[in-house]
């Protein structure tokens, strides 16, 4: 009996130890054969750091990777990505009026939705009448309003639409575009679009047709063989959600995955591997700013002392490892910017010169603190070298790490909590859409900043017609901006996207701020 | 004992009434609205007000309350305010990945526990024991996120004996096989993370057997040492093992939050973190409430199975 029992015990521990040894013994011949399988040049996995979810639509849709999705499964009419550079899809051409107040946008004829339905100009109509509804919450209804009143969109044949605008705008030729074309004869009479079950089964346009997707694990689509612009090359692209970076670069570093978007200090892992890694522009601007609201910094030559007390190389080094990744910026605009000129006060490292400015305004034992993303590494390091910096200047600072949806809340509100805190932006390509951050309280003017001339600028550069006095205008803002030291560019810092050396067309597919790839279709083992 | 059982149950439901209250109250305190993840700041204040009015948000915090819990009974847990997913498709998607993660690892776990912790406790101050013991607080010590970059780094890059993302390998979702490759890192480190704290408790238990009266009348009539632990002793170290097994029953929704998160594993602890990052109200209060009643569940499970096992327990209760 008492060895009946020890004997039990005993075979219950040795099978299951054999179960284990079994089972992943197995597993290894699995996963090597597997890793093959997974290579196997038809099926395209990009790692992503969120759940895109399963319900996306394009008006509400608003997040990267939500985007990312809508990317893949719709089209826009076209994407503007500069004066001279528009990428046109549905539309074929978008043309203004002489008087710069109505542009008519000419459709393509031979596109199919995912259904086999045929695209026509309701679709167009019917997209941006939902994308203004205010009840929606489209991520793109403020960009569609002009002097706050709301572009007209009328269907005037099949395939041509016409936008009119309440007031001339300069900015509207990219204003209008980017926003993506919903089947009308799918969501028509919806009521709530936001949480729509249609949504789980979207239907588009574009490349790619959604084909699954797992709750935290994956997105799958497979190849729209009607692409207007030619049937894509791979046949399966899959988003993987991969919450750990770790994780994330050691399956890339395997195999698992074929392109991941990496920190800067981990590009150096990809040496000698069968990775490239393709840093590209976004058009960020990262920077640090003040929080006028807060008594301590409100005085000007205050901010220039400590935009004279900070070694802008050394933070962008500390940051962004190398300048491949990161370029400095000096003005609020990136370069790829319309009027970007870095004609401006460089505020060049200069610490004598940074004392001297603190002694006379007598602000001695100045203590500041910086807010910042406390789990952002990036943040991270900019904040220690500033802290460093300003130390030296005779500038104490205390860093207040927090979490990113908290800064951004107390962003919005008036508050004394900081003095300091580092952010970014992705803009757009014109300068007028940059006007939210500095006139005088933008909805999007964390730093309580405002200057009469500034906003007076503002409203001139958006109605102005004539290139060149546009330009002089723009340049001028960007020189105030800067000399009233509120606001102090650090980097226009790439995305840097490390991909399978195997896969081809990146160019042509294009890269592209917020969604990677402009075109899908295009990419190529 | 049905009438303990009864009343055992009775006792739970107000407590997770309460629970579902302070879960509620705790959020509505929370600095951040509900609001503030869902819109943006370009919107107008007209949208904002319009957002409010659909989620309900813009009536007072008590019908709020009334609506959630109505929602709740009725298996209607919300939406996500961030992805808009329904949260009961979300959970019942999530909620068996997490399970098939942890339930082995905790078996295994718990089997190991009990034999290593009856070795340890026999040989109380030996050499065995001071490996085992050591090995323990060693375990305790270690974070799992880090146990699980060292495996990973190992098994799955350096050796690529095992694959290191999520539960399936694209293209083969049906296969078996792949499921338990994927499995066995993840299950590994959740296994080594649940293991020390089992092994203490049982071999202080068995400490504390041994010197019991019942083992030196078995030594006196000259029985075996094994035999006096795996016959008598393991039987009355298994007893309190109950209590143990029923109190880790939220674990099962919660228990692998890290571990899921390194390796990618489609489960609710993947889901949690991005929720609690995302600000995402409905969906950390639906998970807040499901592991905290699960607790009283685990509690209730496991006084009732005692009762049973252990007749002399609801005498105490009345």
């Amino acid at each position: 009996m008492v060895r009946k029992n020890v004997n039990i015990l005993v075979a219950i521990l040795l099978s299951s130890l054999l179960a284990l040894a079994g089972c992943s013994s197995k597993s290894t011949d699995k996963a090597s054969t597997k890793n093959e399988g997974t290579n196997k040049p038809d099926t395209f996995i990009y790692g992503i750091d969120g759940d895109p979810g399963n319900a996306v639509n394009v008006i509400s849709t608003g997040d990267r990777y939500g985007l990312m999705e809508i990317k893949t499964i719709y089209s826009p009419l076209y994407m503007y990505n500069g004066k001279d550079d528009v990428k046109y899809f549905l539309a074929e051409s978008m043309t203004p009026s002489e008087d710069f107040l109505t542009y008519t946008a000419k459709l393509r004829k031979d596109v199919k939705w995912h259904d086999g339905q045929p695209f026509n100009a309701d679709d167009v109509v019917f997209t941006y009448e939902q994308m203004l509804k205010e009840e929606n919450g489209g991520w793109a209804r403020s960009q569609l309003l002009f002097n706050n009143q709301p572009v007209k969109v009328e269907k005037v044949d099949d395939y041509t639409v016409k936008f009119t605008l309440p007031t001339v705008s300069m900015g509207a030729m990219e204003a209008l575009g980017n926003i993506f074309i919903m089947p009308k004869h799918v969501y028509e009479g919806e009521t709530n679009i936001a949480n729509s079950t249609k949504n789980a089964t979207p239907v588009g346009t574009g490349p790619y047709k959604l084909k699954e997707y797992k709750a935290g694990e994956s997105v799958t689509f497979v190849k729209n063989d009607d692409y207007f612009l030619g049937a894509p090359k791979i046949a399966k692209v899959v988003y993987r959600i991969i919450m750990d970076p770790n994780t994330a670069t050691m399956a890339l570093q395997k195999g698992e995955i074929n392109a991941l978007a990496i920190q800067p200090s981990d590009a150096g892992k990809f040496k000698d591997s069968n990775v490239t890694i393709k840093p590209y522009e976004e058009g960020r601007i990262g920077y640090l700013a003040f929080n006028l609201s807060s008594k301590a910094v409100q005085n000007k030559e205050v901010r220039q002392a400590i935009a004279f007390g900070l070694n802008r190389d050394e933070i962008n080094t500390a940051s962004y490892v190398s300048t491949d990744y990161s370029k400095p910026a000096y003005s609020f605009l990136p370069k790829k910017a319309t009027y970007f000129t870095d004609k401006v006060e460089k505020h060049k490292f200069d610490i004598k010169k940074a004392k001297d400015l603190l002694s006379k305004t007598g602000a001695s034992n100045l203590k500041l603190k910086l807010a910042f993303i406390a789990n952002n590494p990036i943040q991270q390091k900019q904040a220690a070298v500033i802290q460093q910096n300003l130390k030296a200047a005779g500038i104490s600072v205390e860093l207040v790490g927090m979490d990113a949806t908290a800064l951004s809340k107390k962003l919005q509100s008036v508050q004394t909590d900081f003095d300091m805190y580092l952010s970014g932006y992705i803009m757009g390509i014109d300068p007028d859409t940059f006007n939210s951050l500095f006139v005088t309280n933008g909805e999007a003017n964390y730093m309580h900043y405002s200057n009469t001339k500034v906003d007076e600028l503002f409203n001139q550069g958006r109605v102005e017609r004539d290139d060149a006095k546009r330009k002089t205008i723009y340049e001028e803002i960007q020189k105030l901006i800067i000399e009233d030291a509120a606001f102090y560019p650090l980097t226009e810092n790439k995305r840097i996207l490390a991909i399978d050396s195997r896969i081809k067309g990146i160019d042509e597919a294009g890269l592209v701020p917020v969604y990677t790839f402009e075109d899908m279709s295009k990419l190529s083992y | 004992m049905l009438k303990y059982i009864f009343k055992r149950i009775l006792q739970a439901i107000p407590l997770l009434f309460i629970i579902s209250i302070i879960c509620f109250t705790l959020i509505q305190l929370a600095p951040y609205d509900a609001v503030d993840a869902m819109t943006t700041p370009n919107m107008t204040k007209k949208t904002v007000e319009l957002i409010k009015a659909r989620y309900g948000l813009d009536q007072p915090a008590y019908m709020q309350y009334f609506y959630w819990v109505k929602g709740i009974l009725s298996g209607e847990w919300g939406y996500s305010i961030v992805t808009h997913e329904s949260i009961t498709k979300d959970l019942t998607a999530r909620i068996p990945n997490t399970i098939l993660l942890v339930l082995p690892a905790y078996i295994l776990a718990l089997l190991f526990s009990i034999i290593l912790g009856l070795i340890a406790g026999a040989k109380k101050g030996k050499l065995a024991d001071k490996i085992i013991d050591g090995l323990s607080s060693f375990g305790i010590a270690i974070p799992s996120f880090w146990m699980a970059m060292i495996l990973v780094f190992i098994f799955g890059h350096r050796l690529n004996i095992f694959p290191i993302l999520g539960m399936h390998t694209i293209g083969n979702e049906e296969s078996f096989s792949d499921l338990l490759s994927h499995m066995v890192l993840p299950c590994t480190v959740l296994m080594l993370s649940f293991m020390p704290e089992l092994v203490r408790y049982v071999r202080s238990s068995t400490i504390g057997q041994l010197s019991e009266d019942y083992v030196m009348v078995q030594r006196a009539y000259g029985a075996h040492s094994t035999s006096i632990l795996f016959r008598h002793v393991l039987r009355n170290v298994l007893l309190p093992i109950i209590t143990i097994v029923g109190m880790s029953l939220p674990m099962l929704v919660t228990g692998a939050v890290v571990t899921e998160t390194v390796f990618g594993w489609p489960g609710i602890g993947t889901y949690f973190v991005k929720a609690i990052q995302g600000f995402d109200y409905p969906v950390v209060m639906a998970i807040m409430l499901l592991s905290a009643s699960l607790v009283i569940l685990g509690n209730l499970v496991s006084d009732i199975l005692y009762s049973i096992v252990d007749p002399r327990i609801k005498g105490m209760g009345e």
